[in-house]
């Protein structure tokens, strides 16, 4: 079996290559620039950032016939690149999937439905597989590939500028501890009165989807949720979030889940190990104090 | 003057399902409601439509249930609307099927979609229906110009924002920052429902998936919350100590 995987981040390229490492062989796409070292490919086909999605989809179809299954990590443009190859090719699709296993011709995965309420199990024909973000911690595969570039095709879309966003480049898959806000935090200045206890644990500040997209507290990469990051850290500390399914989806790979709210009946205290009733203001300096004895 | 094809999609209000105590979804009973992308899709295509002129119309691809869904999106301002019938289940290459038939047979300089559905989440479409019709994808844009024959959008990526540009006809997919969907005044939610909706039947499968299970994820936490902080406290410090170090 021959894999063709597929991502506009070196380190979701790392993560799918780990999803697949020992199931065949595989070459690797690389839109933009990253490290190649121990990405575990034979061969690395690079393609320039400012690349449209049809062009390189176009350069992907021309190789199509090497390969066996297409995995494809699932960010916009591996979406939009996704899309493209399934109506070229008629090849039925597996989105968003968090587990994969091809036994034979059969590709057996898993995935989020209905909002991140239930789990659809399939067995499907699929050749063109997008992976979820996040679902496998990235393995260093030993082997450097060769490198080539990509033939891409033409476009008619042209790239005219790029925004770095906010709050840089935060990777919040690969942390190990997440100290995560939702509305509860109550204001953007309140999320410095937390940051302390991210700062001792060594972890990282996360937010809900209210607090990075609706009110902008926080940035979007630090968005936690089936719409933003799926995180899987030792420990996931949830202040002041209800526990919407949505977000549960994002975090739900957790090993530890701590969850402090003022409401009893919110529901993340379902979905977590330990909880706290309480005020986040009041429970966060105590621990922080405890943590330090 | 730029007409504008929107697609729609309804889909069961997921707030208000629930799952049984196998984990299996309850469907009965649960309403339906205009998918949450779809009505950002919609105002950015009434908003196209109020500042160039021109026509929005509306392609649902579902069941007869569809017609609540078209009325909405004809009080937010669509003009026409086709309401495909024969949706038997989630598979975008099927969805992108019926819609690309009857979108060819309709002129239109942009369609407008959601880039991601709030139930299935599987981000497709935009591709498919852009590759189907061969024309550019313009897409995740969180704002739209038009100027001339040119339309220039800015898209929401994982780290960075992209300008993007591209000339008419296009598909563009939207984000749920790119607008506020309007609230349509009682007045034309009553003239929405005396309007007429076109309906036609998609029949066509080719879905080669074997569901085998379709369940609520099982939650294997502990669960143990405390009312009492200081007991909580001393107990998630605890727990703190050994994950940490």
């Amino acid at each position: 079996m021959k894999f063709l995987t597929l991502s506009d981040d070196i380190n979701f390229l790392r993560q799918i290559n780990t999803l697949i490492s020992g199931k065949g062989e595989f070459d690797s796409v690389l839109i933009g620039d990253g490290d190649p070292k121990g990405l575990g490919s034979g061969v690395l086909f690079r393609v320039k950032k400012d690349t449209p999605f049809d062009a390189i989809s176009e350069g992907i179809l021309k190789m199509s016939k090497d390969y066996d299954y297409m995995v494809i990590g699932s960010t916009e443009i591996g979406r939009e690149i996704a899309g493209y190859l399934s109506f070229k090719t008629g090849f039925y699709t597996a989105t968003e999937i968090f587990y994969l296993d091809i036994n034979g011709q059969k590709v057996h995965t898993k995935r989020f439905f209905f909002g991140g309420k239930t789990v659809i199990e399939e067995e499907s024909d699929a050749k063109i597989i997008t992976v979820a973000p996040g679902v496998v911690e990235a393995r260093d595969l030993g082997s450097t590939p060769q490198m080539k570039d990509l033939d891409v095709g033409q476009s008619r879309i042209r790239i005219t500028k790029f925004t770095s966003k906010a709050g840089g480049s935060v990777r919040l898959e690969d942390a190990k501890v997440i100290v995560s806000v939702g509305r509860g935090i109550g204001s953007k200045e309140n999320i410095a009165k937390v940051e302390p206890l991210a700062k001792a644990l060594n972890g990282e500040i996360a937010g809900s989807r209210p607090v990075c997209m609706d009110y902008g507290w926080l940035s979007e990469d630090r968005q936690v949720g089936l719409s933003g990051k799926k995180v899987s850290p030792k420990v996931y500390i949830a202040l002041g979030i209800s526990g919407q399914i949505q977000h549960i989806a994002g975090m739900r790979n957790s090993k530890t889940v701590i969850a402090i709210n003022k409401d009893k009946n919110a529901p993340i205290f379902q979905e977590c190990d330990y909880g706290i009733v309480g005020d986040i203001f009041t429970v966060v300096p105590k621990i922080l104090e405890q943590l330090k004895q | 003057m730029v007409n504008v094809a929107v697609l729609i999609k309804q889909i069961i209000d997921i707030d208000q399902m629930k799952t049984d105590s196998e984990g299996k979804p309850i469907l009965t009973g649960v309403p339906y409601r205009l998918e949450n992308l779809s009505k950002n899709a919609i105002e950015a295509a009434v908003r196209i439509k109020e500042k160039q002129g021109g026509k929005v119309t509306g392609i649902i691809f579902g069941t007869e249930a569809g017609t609540s869904a078209m009325k909405e999106s004809y009080a937010m301002g669509v003009d026409e609307g086709i309401l495909i019938t024969g949706y038997k289940g989630s598979n975008p290459q099927v969805t992108a099927k019926a819609i690309l038939t009857y979108l060819r047979q309709i002129q239109f300089d942009i369609v407008i979609l959601g880039d991601q559905s709030a139930d299935s989440y599987t981000g497709m479409l935009p591709g498919l229906i852009s590759a189907g019709l061969g024309i550019p994808l313009l897409g995740n844009a969180n704002k739209i110009d038009i100027e001339g024959k040119v339309v220039r959008i800015t898209q929401v990526g994982e780290t960075e924002n992209v300008e993007m540009e591209a000339e008419m006809p296009v598909v563009v997919s939207v984000t749920q920052e790119i607008n506020e969907p309007r609230l349509p005044p009682v007045l034309q939610i009553m003239a929405a429902g005396r309007k007429p909706i076109r309906t036609e039947k998609f029949d066509g499968s080719f879905s080669k998936v074997s569901v085998l299970s379709n369940l609520a994820p099982k939650s294997e936490r502990k669960r143990k919350v405390f009312e009492k902080v200081d007991e909580g406290v001393a107990e998630i410090v605890k727990v703190l100590k050994e994950e940490v170090r």
